[in-house]
């Protein structure tokens, strides 16, 4: 199975369970979890289903192509369950399933591994699922985000995509996989996780990026004072001061004083938006209903 | 007698919390069992993965009866002159719940009462049950726990099944928003559909046929005996393993055990590399050939029976090689370059918040551990030791140890080695971080055991000069295993090094590095250090608690030495002598505390046993200073042993509060020369004259 049949597969599942089918984020971000459609869609009482493709980059992960295991960018399939149905673990079988692989002669196990976010002050409880000995999907489940613990909760499942079409093809090296129509995935991706790690490790001005992180830090801030606050503008612009750590970080340039500031700095604006997040619903008095009301 | 089963069934609980869960479940059945009366009933309690399973044998049906006997009012007031009942008599046969009719008399010294039995009836064990279990099972605490759905409940993992039975009896209870019923699923490949349970004795087979092994022992020894003939098949032996395979055990409900091959090419990698990828990121048994080097397979656990079209194996197989690949594409990266090239980025890398990057750190343990070897008389170039304290370090920046954190100082060792560096480096590298408290091998070279020492003497420094102290259970940063290892480097290097001094060298070190006063932080390390030698003393060498105490009292700082006086003490400390040495040197402390600098004049000596005392006493003095020089400690031990006699004549015959003023101070300026003599070997009177525990 190619790798767009694989997430047309996954969102066609997903989308048969009551899902939103999302689109990805359009800014850098580390991981599906940053898009709004998780990070503040997990907080208060709305009950929700979403489903999205989020491109995820790394820029410290990169290896100029050459590591066949290895990307500066990869895709996450990540889907919300909120709150989490008491079938979400014969949910995520089916949908293995649906891209092919059944449970009836693989081995599934799902083994302890938790999560945390120190930037996003959150974190979770859950498992790695291991199929086969190899790692495919993250699963989460939500206690705590923006500081605030969480009820109801949200099970979060994220899929590797390219390690899982990897896995499934038996392919050695990621750019070997098929990305559709018989394109490899490497013709597609391959100059571009060069040309990125060459901008990442070499290229990128650290005083322009430190110069941004602080506006856009500043930006954040002036959001978050803003009467009411405003929500997305606020955490998508903490969300470039993220991306811009990260790049710092890639090019060795965040000393060891510095980095525990950053981090919390990209923190203290993430919270603030949650914050304001769970206000603004409360305000406009939960447009997508309150699971803790409808069962009393 | 019935029996009782209860079985909870959840999602995946971590492995690591299994083991605790089923002691706490037991805990509190036990525990509520006896509470009911029910002290004789056998419980027991198993799990698999996803489930946790207590049963109980021999229980009654319900709790005895228990009869009372109650006294109430005096006969005369009980009825009126006519022979009716009074308001008295009324009250009690209701308190009793009997009628009036049925009270009887009991005549006692201060005349007749009334008096009534009442039989209590016990309550039916069903109705205990209903009630008990699930308050144990809401009751039991885990290192991570966490909500689901609502978030109304609170466990390890989402509860989906109560199943409580009492011989054939469904027992109503819920727990975690679960009803207790009698169904309960299989494995989840070869068992899924629900099933009703009959009887408890129904239970384990029923589950058996469906591929589910709730006994962790039973589940143990089929993965012990798959991986025996596994290995056989491939000519080839298990590398023992227990802390995995009882890991494997509660990561399943079937243990099922496969073996898959591995690419032999892999093997030219450094041993720990494949080990690491094989058996910390996969959780696979080792294969090692009859001479001990790594066979070209692995054992991997399986949560199944069988591999009906081979996949499970295949896909483990590609998983491993994706991995040996991706380590060795780090491994080739990093050998690209020379391992020195990276030590300038060292600064780059945080030790601590406060005490700075790893380079600030790798120069101050380069300096101390100068320091420590011109202590010492080591025959090493200040240059480079230096120049190897940051080496030693500079494999945290390699490829291979930012992927595999756990194989520090390992890599290094190794890419020195190719470099073609000194044994005596490439080995520091490789040795430095050894052992791990107590456990392990100390450093191999000189060069390895300065730079062990010197490196954990700064952490420990640096840590307590910023507050960061060991309390109770809680020591995040593992300085006690740090401070043990440097005991035990030491110790068994044979090394006359002076704790005190080198705990205040590296406290000099960090001078402007924490703010804490010196003399606070290097007061507070020693207490520490003097801590884990007394642990050394009684772990390691095994001496008594008593025997570590007593010696470590006339001085702990030289190792070797303070650990040849503790077993030699230690040999002889229940001999009768020495307890009677004991006692009469708890007088000796007694009488000369707060002595002063003592003159004994002989003149003065008014009895025999005076003079007896403080010739043997010089006799004793001479020995001492020839076994001490020599370390022939079971010698002076034997010398001090020797004079226990004169003592006791002493302490028999002598009464050193004399009224005479100077032939007193003389007798306790005896004493005194006696004391100091004594506790230059150790302090007796810390001796338990019960012979102490070990």
């Amino acid at each position: 199975m190619d790798l767009q049949t694989l997430i047309l597969n996954l969102q066609h599942f997903w989308a048969e369970q009551g899902c939103v089918i999302q689109q990805p984020l359009d800014l850098e971000v580390g991981a599906g979890t940053m898009h709004p459609e998780t990070f503040l869609r997990v907080l208060g009482p709305e009950p929700y289903r979403v489903a999205y493709v989020q491109p995820s980059r790394r820029p410290a992960d990169a290896r100029y192509g050459e590591n066949p295991f290895r990307l500066g960018r990869h895709l996450q399939l990540q889907v919300i369950l909120k709150p989490s149905p008491d079938d979400v673990q014969d949910l995520y079988l089916r949908s293995l399933e649906a891209i092919g692989i059944d449970p009836a002669v693989h081995d599934i196990r799902f083994e302890e591994d938790n999560w945390e976010s120190p930037t996003l002050g959150a974190w979770g409880v859950g498992w790695q699922v291991l199929l086969d000995g190899m790692e495919v999907t993250q699963f989460t489940y939500f206690q705590q985000a923006g500081g605030i613990e969480l009820a109801p909760i949200s099970a979060e499942l994220t899929y590797g995509l390219e390690r899982i079409a990897m896995f499934l093809g038996r392919k050695d090296s990621i750019y070997d996989i098929e990305w559709g129509g018989g394109v490899p995935y490497g013709k597609i991706r391959l100059s571009d996780e060069r040309e990125s790690s060459t901008y990442g490790f070499e290229v990128a001005d650290v005083e322009m990026l430190r110069r941004h992180l602080g506006d856009w830090e500043v930006e954040a801030q002036r959001c978050l004072d803003y009467d009411p606050p405003l929500v997305i503008p606020a955490l998508e612009a903490t969300l470039k001061t993220s991306h811009l750590f990260n790049l710092m970080d890639a090019r060795g340039a965040v000393s060891v004083t510095e980095r525990v500031g950053l981090i919390g700095r990209v923190r203290r604006n993430a919270i603030r938006a949650a914050k304001a997040y769970v206000a603004q619903r409360e305000e406009m008095g939960y447009p997508l209903g309150n699971s803790l009301v409808e069962v009393e | 007698m019935t029996a009782f089963l209860l079985e909870l069934r959840t999602e995946e609980i971590p492995a690591n919390a299994l083991p605790g869960a089923r002691r706490q479940l037991a805990e509190g059945m036990v525990r509520v069992l006896a509470e009911a009366g029910f002290a004789d009933a056998a419980v027991r309690v198993s799990s698999t993965s996803r489930r946790l399973v207590v049963t109980i044998d021999g229980l009654p049906e319900r709790q005895a009866d228990r009869t009372e006997r109650l006294t109430g009012p005096p006969t005369r007031i009980a009825f009126a002159e006519d022979g009716s009942p009074t308001k008295a008599a009324d009250g009690f046969a209701k308190k009793a719940g009997v009628t009036v009719d049925r009270l009887e008399t009991e005549t006692t010294d201060k005349g007749d009462y009334l008096a009534a039995t009442v039989v209590h009836p016990g309550r039916a064990t069903t109705e205990i049950l209903s009630e008990t279990v699930p308050a144990v099972l809401t009751a039991m605490r885990f290192p991570k726990m966490m909500r689901w759905g609502l978030g109304e409940n609170y466990f390890v993992r989402p509860v989906h099944g109560l199943m409580a039975i009492l011989d054939n009896a469904v027992v109503p209870m819920e727990a975690f928003g679960v009803a207790s019923g009698r169904e309960t699923v299989g494995h989840r490949v070869h068992g899924a559909d629900v099933f009703a349970v009959d009887s408890v004795a129904d239970y384990a087979g029923g589950l058996a046929e469906r591929g589910v092994l709730i006994d962790p022992e039973e589940r143990r020894g089929l993965l012990d005996e798959q991986a025996g003939r596994l290995a056989a098949e491939a000519r080839c032996r298990v590398h023992p393993d227990d802390a995995l395979v009882a890991e494997h055990v509660e990561l399943v409900e079937y243990p099922g055990l496969l073996r898959g091959s591995i690419d032999p090419e892999y093997l030219e990698l450094p041993r720990e590399v494949v080990i690491t990828t094989l058996r910390y990121h996969q959780k696979c048994l080792i294969l090692e050939n009859e001479d001990g080097s790594l066979a070209p397979h692995f054992l991997t656990v399986i949560d199944r029976r069988d591999d009906p079209e081979g996949l499970v194996r295949q896909g483990n197989e590609w998983v491993i090689g994706a991995r040996l690949a991706d380590a060795r594409f780090f491994f080739n990266e990093d050998r690209k370059g020379q391992l020195g090239d990276l030590a300038g980025e060292l600064d780059r890398l945080e030790f601590h918040r406060v005490l700075g990057s790893v380079a600030a750190k790798a120069a101050r343990v380069g300096e101390l551990a100068v320091i420590l070897a011109d202590r010492l008389g080591l025959d090493l170039d200040s240059a480079v030791v230096r120049r190897t304290a940051h080496l030693v370090k500079t494999d945290l920046l390699t490829n291979m140890v930012v992927e595999f954190p756990e194989l520090q100082g390992v890599m290094g060792g190794h890419y020195l080695r190719l470099e073609g560096a000194d044994d005596e480096v490439w080995t520091a590298a490789r040795d430095h971080y050894r052992p791990s408290g107590f456990d392990g091998e100390i450093p191999e070279s000189d060069l390895g055991r300065l730079l062990g020492v010197a490196d954990r003497l700064d952490t420990i420094a640096g840590l307590f000069g910023v507050g960061e102290i060991p309390t109770g259970s809680k020591d995040p940063l593992g300085l006690r295993r740090a401070a043990q290892a440097v005991v035990k480097i030491v110790s068994e290097a044979g090394w006359e090094l002076d704790l005190d001094d080198a705990v205040q060298a590296a406290v000099d070190g960090l001078d402007g590095v924490v703010e804490t006063p010196a003399i606070e932080v290097a007061a507070a390390v020693r207490a520490f250090m003097a801590d884990r030698v007394r642990r050394y003393l009684t772990e390691e060498v095994g001496v008594g608690a008593d025997a570590a105490d007593a010696v470590m009292a006339a001085g702990w700082q030289r190792l070797p030495e303070l650990v040849a006086r503790a077993r030699a003490l230690d040999a002889v400390r229940t001999s009768p002598r020495m307890r009677a040495l004991g006692l009469a040197f708890k007088r000796v402390k007694n009488i000369t505390e707060g002595a002063h600098e003592p003159v004994v004049n002989p003149g003065l000596f008014e009895t025999d046993e005076e003079r007896e005392l403080h010739a043997a006493s010089e006799v004793f003095a001479e020995r001492l200073s020839e076994c001490v020089g020599a370390r022939r400690f079971d010698d002076a031990f034997a010398a001090m042993g020797e004079l226990a006699e004169v003592l006791d004549r002493f302490f028999v015959e002598v009464l050193v509060m004399s009224d005479d003023a100077l032939v007193r101070d003389n007798r306790v300026a005896l004493l005194t020369i006696l004391r100091r003599e004594f506790l230059t070997l150790a302090d007796l009177s810390r001796l338990q004259v019960d012979g102490g525990k070990k």
